[in-house]
């Protein structure tokens, strides 16, 4: 279990008789500050937690790095706060406050710095420490890497070489690290990954992140499962026919400009030669997997949790190669249609995103065969999941954004209601939805009035925000809580991301050796290629319709 | 040819497509702050009707919330104006409510469609978009283009739909269309992958059905006087497009009396003759269209002989809430049978949640199409 600091009760943030730890005083230092996750969400989530109260009082925000205009000559500050400011504005889960702003503005700062310059660190080291004195902040910090994946090793070094990370056993002040996904490329890159930031950062002080599992939906999944008695005695082979997990963006690599069509901004740059494996399912899709699936933890302590969603990923059945071809499906998007506008295929966005990033196309690129949609079947070799198929399904430019994760039961028998061998009774299915509306559903049979006996599906629902009102927290705002009260409950272990790189690797070891030129298609507006029917439908069973 | 105009109903707010979802939202919660009711959002199904001509639309989106009284749905009303200049895909939303006398007021959601030209093709993306997932989808093909005749795009807009509804009052070419729905409906309702099922159903057959009653009840081999053993001559008379709907008539009567079609003889927009053995020898069937009369069937005249005497058994509608049997040459009180006057929008909201296979009417769906075959012969 996370022990609680010395310092926290020191300053009196723990809860009086409860174990709930809170959010300690330190810098939150946001490593690619000026960058578009920072932009997007993490900004936004620091502003609505302090709009919310729920901030350390003694608590400041620097960002660190290059502007996206190379260089900024005006003040440094200011540069991030006209930049934060945009951000809250378009993204924010609660509207700008004029009067609050002011507030929060006063706490956020800029360092401008190259990642590789040590000199930057140490002036950023210097801001910190002026800034600790300015906020009586005791030393504390949380490291946030906000920066691609290459770029982690480097910082992480330069921040040991600049004596800027405290002991894990340090009572007076804690320094915490905070890495995004993806951690790596494959498992051996991800080791090294791990490597790195282990010879600098105790285990403890470790803090991979995965937003998803920051979402209401998927902490209520254990709630749903643990603080209700009708479920988990259903929660297993007897009674599930199978689980489909769906990931479905709308969006694809590149945004345009409406008038002139221009390319405005590009994931072409980190998601060309990522795919969909990489992006979705080694981290995102199979952590929900391990949500839904794990054994009950005898408690709520982060390493019980930890050790219950390892336990699940050690037990996925390993794919043998023909097992690859067999149950492994992948897609790239040609031109189609989103929102009612013609957008174009993968291959041509990955081409014009190049050339607004005034970069070169690479050769492998021309013909690039980046999978941006997926399906898997996988099967969890342990009791409870025994000969319960897993669909995994994700991908870009799909009709809707929707991700969900959906238990459906098995089919009633051949008598009685369901006796028409040509019109089976829809079974049973409860869907968890993670985003967008966050919510509930299940679907059951029901009599339709009249005098006949007439069966009608139908679906009760929750919706987290009108059931509960207003909007969640977001993700990242839950998840930077967390990091600054030393709970890693929802954050994931070493071991948690190497076992799972462990089970994709065969998959990309396959698709490597085949070295197929093109990939099955799918018409952007459309549920995938047809391909991903065929691993589905064999089995008696079909995609959701969602 | 010009741009057509954007289609948005009454009372509807135009709105990008992109933020349909969200200008929905936001009318409900406008009728929740409005209203001194709890309401609630209800949905059974998505309902999904295609139509390709803009009255028809408009006529449409007036009868939608009668549909959703019956059978409350998310529904996508398309226009698809496939004769029209190109017009890419605009979009309108609407949130109705309706007080049903219980203490929770239901609202509804509406959402227009429309696309010109080439564009019309492009509707299907957006109806996926649209869709409310784990539940039914229906798909009302409204236009007058038969099913089998509409290529991809119907196709396209009943990938996941669990029940397609049309009309065949009104088509055009009613011989070939005839021909062409059996074999469509053998590989429409053929059992798909995974489990999955589905069935098409004609609104035309759902009228028939207290025509069906009566007729069934005089003629049953076991009702006395032997009627349907000793028939000769079979006569229906219909208003204008109702001639499929008097086939489909044609098409049951004779097949549950076991009777083989021989030869049949079509005079465009007047009469269609058919000879066909019987076990008691040849009858001759007529199916004669009237003008300036109701699109119904307005008459079946059975000569026969009833207990050994010549007789002539007439059925027809005695104003809209009964139809009568008259037997003519013999001496017998007429019988009337009730019926409950049925608007195309209760038909369809019933249709809705009527989902099982009709097999009387893909046998008489099967007959229908070899009455149309001895007549292209």
């Amino acid at each position: 279990m996370a022990s609680v600091l010395t310092g926290a009760l020191a300053d009196g943030k723990v809860f009086e008789g409860s174990t709930t730890l809170l959010p300690q005083s330190c810098q939150l230092v946001i490593f690619g500050g000026p960058g578009d996750l920072s932009w997007r969400k993490l900004l936004p989530a620091i502003y609505n937690l302090s709009v919310d109260g729920v901030l350390p009082s003694h608590f400041a925000v620097t960002a660190f790095g290059v502007p996206s205009e190379g260089t900024t000559d005006a003040d440094p500050d200011q540069y991030i706060r006209e930049r934060a400011r945009s951000g809250i504005g378009r993204f924010s889960r609660q509207a700008l406050d004029e009067a609050h702003w002011e507030n929060f503005a006063r706490s956020l700062f800029f360092v401008q710095g190259s990642f590789n310059d040590m000199r930057a660190y140490k002036q950023l080291k210097a801001r910190l420490e002026s800034l600790d004195q300015q906020f009586g902040i005791p030393g504390s910090r949380v490291y946030y890497l906000a920066v691609p994946p290459g770029l982690v090793g480097q910082c992480v070094e330069h921040l040991r070489a600049a004596e800027m990370i405290c002991s894990p056993g340090d009572t007076a002040a804690f320094t915490r690290v905070i890495v995004e996904k993806p951690i790596g490329r494959d498992l051996e890159s991800a080791r090294e990954v791990n490597r790195v930031v282990g010879a600098a950062f105790a285990e403890s002080q470790t803090y991979r992140i995965d937003h998803y599992l920051g979402k209401e939906t998927v902490q209520n999944l254990l709630v749903l499962r643990f603080a209700n008695s009708i479920f988990e005695p259903l929660w297993n082979a007897k009674c599930i026919d199978h689980v489909q997990i769906t990931v479905a963006e709308e969006e694809g690599l590149a945004q345009y400009d409406a008038g002139t069509g221009e390319v405005i901004a590009t994931r072409a740059g980190y998601y060309e030669g990522v795919g969909a494996l990489r992006d979705m399912v080694q981290n995102h899709m199979l952590q929900v997997l391990c949500v839904m699936a794990m054994e009950p933890p005898w408690s709520l302590a982060p390493e019980v949790v930890r050790d219950a969603k390892v336990g699940v990923l050690n037990c996925l059945r390993p794919f043998a190669t023909a097992d690859v071809d067999a149950n492994v499906v992948r897609g790239q998007y040609i031109e189609g249609d989103v929102h009612g506008q013609r957008v174009p295929g993968y291959r041509k966005e990955v081409r014009e995103s190049f050339e607004a990033m005034g970069r070169e196309l690479p050769r492998s690129s021309v013909h690039s065969t980046t999978e941006t949609f997926l399906a898997l079947k996988l099967y969890i070799d342990n009791w409870r999941w025994a000969g319960v198929p897993f669909y995994l399904r994700t991908g870009k430019r799909l009709p809707k954004r929707v991700s969900e994760v959906a238990i459906q039961f098995k089919y009633v028998p051949q008598i009685l209601f369901n006796s028409n061998p040509d019109m089976q009774l829809e079974p049973t299915v409860l869907s968890v939805r993670v985003q967008p509306e966050e919510g509930l559903a299940m679907r059951i049979a029901s009599k339709l009035p009249g005098p006949k006996i007439r069966i009608y599906p139908v679906k009760m629902e929750f919706n987290y925000a009108s059931g509960f009102g207003g909007k969640s927290p977001e993700a990242y705002e839950r998840l930077l809580l967390d990091v600054m009260a030393g709970d890693a409950t929802l954050f994931m272990r070493r071991d948690q991301v190497e076992t799972a790189w462990q089970f994709v690797t065969p998959i990309l070891d396959r698709w490597e050796k085949a070295g197929v030129r093109d990939l099955p298609e799918y018409q952007c507006g459309t549920w995938g290629p047809v391909e991903a029917n065929r691993l589905i439908e064999p089995d008696g069973r079909v995609w959701r319709s969602l | 040819m010009t741009t057509p105009s954007p289609f948005a109903p009454s009372g509807s707010v135009p709105i990008p497509l992109r933020e349909v979802e969200s200008e929905l939202a936001r009318q409900v919660s406008a009728q929740h702050a409005a209203r001194e009711h709890p309401v609630q959002l209800a949905r059974m199904s998505n309902l999904v009707i295609f139509c390709d001509q803009r009255e028809q639309a408009e006529s449409l989106a007036a009868e939608v919330s009668k549909v959703v009284a019956i059978h409350p749905a998310r529904v996508l009303l398309l226009l698809g104006e496939a004769d029209a200049q190109d017009a890419a895909v605009s979009s309108a939303a609407l949130v109705r409510s309706r007080h049903n006398g219980t203490a929770v007021d239901a609202v509804s959601e509406l959402i227009a469609l429309h696309a010109a030209g080439p564009a019309v093709a492009r509707l299907p993306f957006a109806v996926r978009a649209l869709l409310v997932g784990d539940l039914p989808i229906n798909l009302w093909w409204a236009s007058n283009q038969p099913p089998p005749f509409a290529g991809a795009l119907l196709f396209d807009l009943a990938e996941n739909a669990q029940q397609i509804i049309y009309d065949s009052r009104g088509w055009l070419d009613p011989t070939r269309a005839v021909a062409a729905t059996s074999h469509w409906l053998d590989a429409f309702a053929r059992a798909l992958p995974g489990g999955r099922w589905r069935v098409a159903s004609d609104i035309n057959w759902r009228r028939l059905k207290a025509w069906r009653r009566l007729l069934a009840q005089a003629l049953d081999p076991t009702t006395p006087g032997g009627a349907a053993a000793t028939t000769t001559e079979l006569l229906l008379e219909h208003g204008p497009h109702a001639v499929i709907q008097a086939w489909e008539l044609v098409a049951w009567l004779t097949r549950r009396l076991g009777w083989t079609v021989k030869a049949g003889k079509v005079e465009p927009g007047i009469e269609i003759r058919w000879a066909f053995e019987a076990p008691h020898g040849t009858v001759s069937v007529r199916i004669r269209r009237l003008a300036d009369v109701p699109s119904e069937i307005r008459q079946v005249r059975l000569q026969c002989h009833v207990d050994g005497r010549p007789a002539t058994l007439a059925f027809r509608p005695l104003h809209a809430t009964r139809l009568e049997l008259n037997a003519e040459g013999v001496e017998a009180a007429p019988r009337t049978l009730s019926v409950q006057p049925v608007a195309l929008a209760e038909l369809v909201g019933r249709q809705l949640s009527d989902r099982e296979r009709d097999p009387v009417f893909t046998e008489s769906m099967t007959t229908a199409q070899t009455l149309a075959q001895s007549l292209l012969k």
